[in-house]
């Protein structure tokens, strides 16, 4: 049997942020990533992002954070150099760090971007890293949506490993039988020419035999659907939720009044 | 020299978790099966001596190389495999394509690696078959195309994974005849098997793996009179070598022939 790598960033545990309803965390994530658009965005985005902080760090996913930002903090690093040296509205001299002169009004700017983003992106890791993609879908059809539309969102989720795994197999049946594969650049670019079509034909078969077993199984009946896990719906998640939308909504409230 | 050595080899996957816990072998010319319960870690071994994955300590030595210094391409002279699913092995979309596959990568001119395609595809009995899609062909006779490949680069040593899971009567037949073949040419053949009557009736050594060690290993006929150690690595005999242990015969029999000559005897 093969192991198939899993694409999704989940991690297993059993905290609190873990039980909770995908759809929660779901709601949680929008709520969280639209507020500092609607009320005054540093202390909103600072307050917002302190929460998503804290429910990584009960989930003991905080550390699993840093590879999957690291990029994008990069990125928004470089906004802050350039935004602080050469913004157009720059007048406030701020600080000066060897050769390079900071402005206020540059670097508030791209704070008030940074803020946002990483406000937005650690929303969204926290989801990733506490829930299985499987139960996202799960609860999302429960909800309504298509069984169909959630069973190509499953593909999507499972077609990339799956990929991964069959061009592992057909590697190792063509190194077996000679073909170099291990080595400098230009020797694995030689090789990978030969994979793609094997690669596309086995998912194609895949495909058909999945297509198979659902058939027998009776995907396509015309009937109403029940589900195999029980659904976790306790009157806490609901009033969380509640919660959640009752704050969204206050702020829209108080954007449009004030 | 042994054509084919191991050294306190170690393997695992995932750290922590060791599929091989030190296996030293020394591998002659006699066909040998190496048999154990599912998930002993004989699959992984058969790629470890074929090169795809390299020892975590301990060596593997191919006809006196170290796998560790070389490549799996540069091992397919010498060393062939026979994968345990043909899903797995078949890539091209023509089964004369598939066999040639190996002969060109070892720089054959495409005449020769033909006609050495051929003449192994006629050892498995498939020589009418060379335009058939290879997934259009069953499973019997997809496996015997995977054999044919590894055959057509004429390797010194044939590995066989599971060569008789998913094979009916005359494929077996046709299997058992092609290691007959390559062992009369002086080819080492070691094959990887759940099927304890196949090995019994082919292989002159048998190797017994359990939580990852060698738990026995001498003459088929030596292994499976080993009652109580077979049935701690959770492998059951051939059946007829059962009925004589439990008729209480001193003798050990591997086939029904065997048994049908010693009763013969006995009357
Ligand atoms: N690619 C892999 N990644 C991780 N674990 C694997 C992989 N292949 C096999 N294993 C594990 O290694 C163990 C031995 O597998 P294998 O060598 O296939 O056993 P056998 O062929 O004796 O049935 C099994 O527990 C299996 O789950
Ligand atoms: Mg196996």
């Amino acid at each position: 049997m093969k192991t198939v790598k899993s694409m999704s960033l989940y991690v297993p545990g059993n905290s609190i942020i873990h039980r909770l309803e995908p759809i929660t965390k779901l709601i949680y994530v929008m709520v969280a990533g639209v507020l500092p658009f609607i009320l005054p965005a540093n202390p909103t985005a600072v307050l917002c992002l302190a929460v998503t902080l804290a429910m990584l760090t009960i989930s003991k996913t905080l550390t699993k954070v840093i590879p999957l930002t690291g990029f994008t903090l990069l990125v928004l690093l470089s906004i802050l150099f350039i935004q602080g040296l050469f913004h157009e509205h720059n007048q406030t001299f701020l600080f000066r760090f060897g050769p390079f002169v900071f402005f206020k009004e540059g670097l508030s700017y791209a704070a008030r971007i940074s803020l946002r983003v990483i406000n937005l992106l650690l929303g969204i890791s926290l989801l990733s890293l506490t829930t299985k993609p499987s139960d996202l879908i799960d609860s999302l059809v429960r909800r309504g949506l298509s069984p169909k539309i959630g069973y190509v969102l499953s593909s999507v989720l499972q077609i990339i490993p799956q990929m991964a795994a069959s061009v592992n197999a057909i590697t190792d049946a063509q190194r077996a039988r000679g073909l170099e594969t291990e080595g400098p650049l230009i020797v694995r670019a030689k090789a990978f020419l030969p994979l793609i079509g094997p690669v596309i034909m086995s998912s194609l078969i895949q495909a058909r035999e999945r297509a198979m077993a659902l058939e027998v199984r009776g995907f396509n009946a015309n009937r109403r659907k029940t589900f195999l896990r029980a659904a976790n719906q306790s009157s806490r998640q609901t009033t969380i939720r509640i919660l959640l939308i009752l704050i969204l909504f206050a702020a829209i409230v108080w954007r449009i009044f004030a | 020299m042994a054509i084919l050595s191991v050294e306190n080899l170690h393997f695992s996957y995932t750290t922590g978790q060791d599929i091989l816990k030190g296996i030293t072998l020394q591998f002659d010319r006699r066909p040998t099966a190496i048999i154990g319960q599912n998930g002993a870690g004989k699959t992984t071994f058969a790629k470890l001596l074929k090169g795809l994955l390299k020892p975590l300590h301990g060596d593997v030595y191919v006809k006196g190389v170290n796998t560790k210094e070389t490549t799996a391409a540069q091992l397919a002279r010498q060393i062939g495999l026979v994968f345990q699913n043909p899903h797995d092995q078949i890539f091209k979309s023509k089964v004369i394509d598939e066999v040639m596959f190996g002969p060109l990568n070892l720089k054959q001119e495409k005449e020769t690696a033909r006609a050495n395609a051929i003449e192994a595809l006629h050892m498995v009995g498939m020589e009418n078959k060379l335009d058939k899609n290879p997934y259009d062909l069953g499973l019997s006779e997809q496996k015997l195309i995977c054999i044919a490949s590894v055959l057509a680069m004429q390797p010194e040593i044939v590995i066989f994974d599971e060569p008789t899971i998913a094979q009916d009567y005359p494929a077996r037949e046709r299997i058992k005849e092609i290691i007959q073949h390559l062992r009369q040419k002086g080819k080492l053949v070691l094959t990887i098997t759940h099927d304890m009557d196949f090995a019994a009736a082919v292989f002159e050594r048998t190797i017994v793996f359990a939580q990852g060690r060698v738990l026995l290993d001498g003459t088929t006929r030596e292994v499976f009179a080993e009652r109580e150690l077979l049935k701690h690595a959770h492998v059951e005999p051939p059946h007829v070598t059962q009925l004589g242990q439990k008729l209480g015969c001193r003798e050990t029999f591997l086939t029904a022939e065997e048994w049908i000559r010693y009763k013969r005897r006995k009357s």
